[in-house]
């Protein structure tokens, strides 16, 4: 489990820093402990966040999550054959711990060869409760900054969305998605459409993957 | 509305990751599904950031976004941490903001 210390560090910075981004915006602790505990899923709560803060509706939402993670059905697919003796209720357990870190270390452990589901259940529960204490941290410091515009605070989750974006980037299609996809957002948040402007750049851009790797 | 909200990304997002492992059926993924879904996470989370840059707030931006998101961008990948461009991030704009 050694090499997990990195991932999980990340975590807790990350946890904590959506607990203070979500108070910031005026959340109320008990609705960013949900979210948390119900939803678990970093990039997703952010843009929760985000579009909360600029009254967009329900639906948008939750479409925006369901958008952000249909990745998880990839993942969850590529793990099946590891999972597949384990009776239906312990994989549905296994499933809502499915995070990109908990996937990644436990995707590394297979490869090596390795057979052990313990490892992958230990990892990914570790994963939930430390975002979850972290969630408690942030809020409680966010409460004591104060106004966030002060400090440019709520620009950390911009920040943190830009960092996420240029982390992942690996190939030149991903690079030509994220401008365009950027780029037809702001002009449709401009425009005046800013409650469809996430799910309409977001959905739309991914096309050009289609087309543009052959 | 806020707890239907949260109740029901809960669900959406439980649903991506249970799906395939709930079927029993086979089958793969085929590669041009694959290639949009694995482009679509980038693609979400750099829309968010679209707006946020130029209409923070819901109003025209005077400046200091674009040119704080052009430094994180240049700290994270030179750096390649997430932190770094994050803290470079908000102590630039607080400072643009003041001027």
């Amino acid at each position: 489990m050694g090499e997990g210390w990195p991932v999980m560090g990340t975590t807790l910075l990350v946890g904590t820093t959506f607990g203070v981004v979500a108070r910031q915006s005026g959340l109320e602790p008990v609705e960013i402990i949900a979210m948390s505990l119900l939803v678990f899923a970093g990039a997703s709560q952010f843009a929760m966040v985000q579009l909360f803060s600029q009254a967009a509706p329900t639906p948008v939402v939750i479409a925006s999550v369901l958008f952000i993670n249909l990745r998880h059905l990839l993942m969850a697919t590529s793990l099946r054959p590891q999972l597949q003796r384990l009776s239906v209720g312990r994989r549905l357990f296994a499933a809502f711990f499915l995070t990109d870190e908990s996937f990644a270390m436990g995707t590394g452990h297979f490869r090596r060869g390795g057979r052990s589901l313990a490892y992958y259940f230990t990892f990914a529960i570790a994963l939930f409760l430390l975002w979850n204490v972290a969630t408690v941290i942030g809020i409680v410091v966010g409460a004591a900054i104060g106004d966030p515009r002060r400090l440019g605070v709520d620009f950390a989750i911009t920040a943190t969305f830009i960092g996420i974006v240029v982390l992942a980037i690996r190939h030149r299609a991903d690079f030509i998605i994220a401008i365009v996809a950027a780029l037809v957002a702001g002009a449709l948040a401009l425009a005046g459409a800013s409650t469809v402007a996430v799910i309409t750049a977001g959905a739309l851009a991914p096309l050009i993957a289609v087309f543009l790797r052959r | 509305m806020i707890w239907i909200a949260i109740v029901g990304s809960a669900l959406a997002t439980y649903l991506t990751r249970s799906l395939p492992l709930a079927l029993t059926v086979g089958g793969r993924v085929p590669p041009v599904a694959r290639r949009y879904l694995e482009a679509l996470p980038v693609a979400i989370i750099a829309a968010l950031v679209g707006p946020a840059v130029v209409a923070p707030g819901g109003t025209l931006t005077r400046g200091s976004e674009p040119l704080a998101a052009a430094l994180v961008i240049t700290v994270v990948a030179w750096r390649r941490s997430l932190l770094a461009g994050v803290i470079a991030g908000v102590v630039a704009v607080a400072l643009l903001r003041l001027i």
